[in-house]
């Protein structure tokens, strides 16, 4: 008889990658075949791109490093990206793994203990982490190895890293996952206050780390650059300081042949015991609670929240579009997801940052703040744009509704005009959630407001009609058969396809601007973006006409 | 109001037909029950009549418009409410019905009172600034009906609409019914439950196995040969002879 906390991790680790469900379509059906086709022929090229620019960047920073005596640069780096991110995003599939899927009804009532559930599910997470980490941590911890000529105690440490790394950012989340959720499961407006609370928890978390850098370091740069330089790592110890596991990672893998190696693995292995520990405890005391007020607090409440009976009529476009944002944004299912891009774009720039004042630091050669004004419109559109992709709103508007679906076929409406209220509502959010990073990173910058606002007219441009199509997308093929929301986002097609086709957009857009750079023609830039918006927007509303009505009358 | 005309479906994959060349029509100002055992075609004919499905062949009509071809002025003068009335979970029941009254560009007066009155009815008042999602199954049956009769339509399409329904609720909306096509609506419903559809209906359609096997008053069922006198149960036994798959 197997364990039966490995029997519940393998079974919601099927259940989440659905790996019954394609050997029933792809093997036993032999229906959809075409479809891993496609995703390896789009997911392919990305992956080897990563493996790729992994590769690259950690000899560039290694050589970078190397030149200031501080060659375990890459490593501080790549595994400072691997814990943010693993952070961020563990934040929110955290949350919606552990009190807002629809497996909680059916695991409750089994003889679990509350810290197996808890357990199992993140195991699940973590096993998408680490395939993350394959294409990133990997081929950065082998070109380092090649490079520093690491022997066998490098391979044993490296081996550890690799494993233990990625527990920590998601122990943290789940600890932080399950006091939010203790506490906002007894407000009526659970919904908001999760979305609110989880944004606010990773704000205080991040921004609690860089005031003790600012408080502990000093304001004067010559005086900290002779700290820096005058101490071993002290480039790294600055930039890791955002994440201190990243530097024991680092000083382990960076020292593996001498004590300072093993030590640091004994802080990176003895802080994810802590935290395992920690969240075993709160999982028997608090995480069982937090669900059971979560089912309490949405069914068989006395108090009703007195209404008026509207006598006002609004317009049928706006309450479509308010409808499809309100949607969108109170089921955390979908905004954890999609609005989570727009907290951490703005924070994986500022990352940078903490180490900006210090020579030698290989972002200096960006120079943001320097760049040419037609530049900053051209990346502020290219920002607007990428976002809206990455949110999903619109390339997962009509599979998002699922079995809702027939409410609004039901209705006296137009595709035409059901699709112009979903670009609409996803623009609504889009420059709403762009706008709030891209503030505060203009004024550190230093980019003047025309540049912004010329950007942002330029981004929901570009953006609109590209979120057109991506609705079309979704159109013709929506995933309406889910039963647990976060399935009609996160595994969905339509979603990944859009992004896919978003950043090669984006790579041409980034290419045409070097160009304009090389050719010294950046007053073309917004000549550009408006050639590109209306090949775009007419290419989309021409198959629009063609297609929308038969793919809606074939839902 | 419906025209049915030469109606036929076959589901992707399947290896019979879910309904098969179905005429029918259905008349303004009368009650139409649709029975059937399970799998028999009613809720497949129901949702090519509200342009949830398309047919393979024929044309739906309702209130004279092709429920494809015109499919906007054909939904104008529909309220359909489905067997299993899944509704946003995550608005409040008034924000759904405001959302139903905007699309119907239903004013501000009209609403207000037909809101009232339904709320009211349904005794729904104090649950209407809650969250769906907190509605139990017979009280989302019963904001959906809001929902369908807020622009009061022509035609009332209903798909299993008692199931759900406590026996008061039950009977109210029976009433509702009757008034309905008292102003000279039509009224359009799929039942198993065969009283309701004989206490009610003006006339009724049997579907069996996608085909219409009999259609007419209770009077005209029971002339037919050799069932002078049966009760409609009996009809409805003999008549389908307790055939049918799974419902698709």
């Amino acid at each position: 008889m197997r364990n039966r906390v490995w029997s519940l991790f393998l079974a919601l680790l099927n259940v989440n990658y659905g790996w019954s469900a394609a050997k029933y379509y792809y093997l036993k059906k032999r229906q959809r075949v075409w479809e891993p086709i496609v995703i390896a022929a789009s997911i392919g090229p990305v992956l080897v791109m990563m493996l790729w620019f992994s590769w690259v960047m950690t000899e560039q920073l290694f050589m970078a490093g190397l030149s200031f005596g501080q060659p375990h640069l890459p490593l501080v780096i790549g595994t400072l990206m691997v814990a943010v991110v693993g952070l961020f995003f563990g934040f929110f599939y955290v949350l919606s793994s552990f009190y807002f899927s629809n497996d909680l009804p059916t695991l409750v009532p089994l003889p679990l203990r509350s810290w197996e559930i808890l357990v199992a599910k993140l195991g699940v997470i973590l096993t998408g982490q680490y395939v993350l980490g394959a294409f990133v941590l990997v081929p950065m911890i082998i070109r380092y190895g090649l490079l520093a000529r690491g022997g066998i105690p490098y391979v044993v440490i490296a081996l550890t890293v690799f494993l233990v790394l990625p527990v920590i950012p998601l122990v943290i989340a789940s600890i932080l996952a399950v006091l939010l959720m203790r506490f906002v499961n007894l407000s009526r407006f659970k919904d908001r206050l999760t979305l609110i609370g989880g944004i606010l928890l990773l704000v205080i978390v991040f921004g609690s780390t860089y005031w003790m850098q600012e408080n502990v370091g000093t304001d004067d740069p010559s005086v900290l650059i002779e700290r820096v330089l005058s101490q071993a790592d002290g480039l790294i110890y600055s930039i890791g300081r955002v994440f201190p596991p990243s530097v024991w990672s680092a000083q382990a893998l960076g020292y593996a042949t001498n004590a300072t190696g093993w030590l640091n693995l004994f802080y990176l292995v003895l802080a994810s015991v802590v935290g395992l520990v920690v969240l075993y405890l709160l999982g028997e005391k608090v995480f069982l609670r937090g669900v059971l007020a979560g089912f309490e607090g949405s069914r068989g409440r006395r108090k009703h929240k007195q209404v008026e009976v509207q006598g006002e009529s609004n317009s049928a476009f706006l309450t479509l579009v308010h409808t499809e944002r309100k949607l969108f944004v109170r089921d955390p299912n979908f905004a954890l997801n999609g609005l989570v891009g727009y907290v951490l774009f703005p924070v994986m720039l500022l990352i940078p940052l903490f180490g900006a004042s210090l020579e030698g630091n290989p972002f200096e050669r960006l120079d943001l703040g320097g760049l040419h004004p037609f530049l900053v419109v051209g990346g502020i559109a290219l920002f607007f744009t990428l976002m809206i992709a990455m949110s999903m709103i619109p390339s997962t508007t009509f599979s998002r509704e699922g079995r809702y679906l027939w409410i609004i076929r039901g209705l006296p409406l137009s595709i035409e005009q059901i699709m112009a209220t979903r670009v609409v509502a996803a623009q609504m959010v889009n420059t709403i959630g762009c706008l709030l990073g891209l503030i505060p990173v203009s004024y550190l910058f230093g980019w003047r407001i025309w540049e912004v606002v010329l950007g942002t007219v330029f981004g929901i441009i570009l953006s609109s009609t590209v979120a057109y199509l991506l609705v079309l997308l979704d159109l013709s093929r929506p995933m309406l058969d889910w039963v647990n929301p976060v399935k009609a986002v996160k595994s969905n097609l339509n979603a990944i396809f859009g992004l896919l086709g978003t950043s090669i957009l984006g790579l041409l857009l980034g290419f045409i601007f070097y160009l304009n750079v090389q050719s010294q023609t950046l007053w073309l830039i917004p000549f550009e973006l408006l050639l590109i918006s209306l090949l775009l927007g007419s290419g989309g509303w021409y198959l629009g006409r063609q297609v929308a009505w038969k793919l809606w009358s074939k839902i | 109001m419906i025209r049915l005309q030469g109606v036929s479906k076959r589901y992707k994959g399947a290896s019979t037909h879910a309904v098969r060349s179905l005429d029918l029509e259905v008349k303004p100002g009368e009650i139409f029950g649709f029975l059937g055992p399970n799998g028999a075609g009613k809720t497949t004919t129901i949702k090519m009549i509200v342009g949830l499905l398309k047919p393979d062949q024929g044309r739906v009509l309702v209130n004279g418009h092709d429920v494809n071809a015109e499919a906007v002025a054909a939904k104008q003068s529909m309220g359909f409410v489905p067997d299993k009335p899944d509704l946003y979970p995550r608005l409040t029941g008034m924000e759904y019905l405001n959302l139903i009254g905007d699309v119907y560009g239903i004013d501000g007066a009209t609403r207000r009172r037909r809101l009232q009155h339904y709320l009211e009815m349904f005794q729904l008042t104090e649950a209407a600034g809650d969250l769906i999602q907190s509605y139990s199954r017979g009280m989302q049956q019963k904001l959906a009906l809001t929902g369908a009769l807020l622009h009061a339509p022509a035609l009332f399409i209903l798909d299993e609409p008692m199931v759900g329904l406590d026996p008061k609720s039950s009977h109210l909306f029976k009433e509702i019914m009757r008034d309905h096509v008292a102003k000279g609506n039509t009224v359009f419903f799929s039942t198993h439950v065969l009283e309701v559809a004989e206490q009610l209906c003006h006339r009724v359609g049997i579907i069996n196995q996608g085909e219409l096997i009999a259609c007419g008053t209770m009077d005209e069922l029971r002339k037919s040969p050799g069932r002078a006198g049966s009760s409609l149960e009996k009809l409805f036994l003999e008549l389908t002879d307790e055939g049918g798959s799974d419902e698709k």
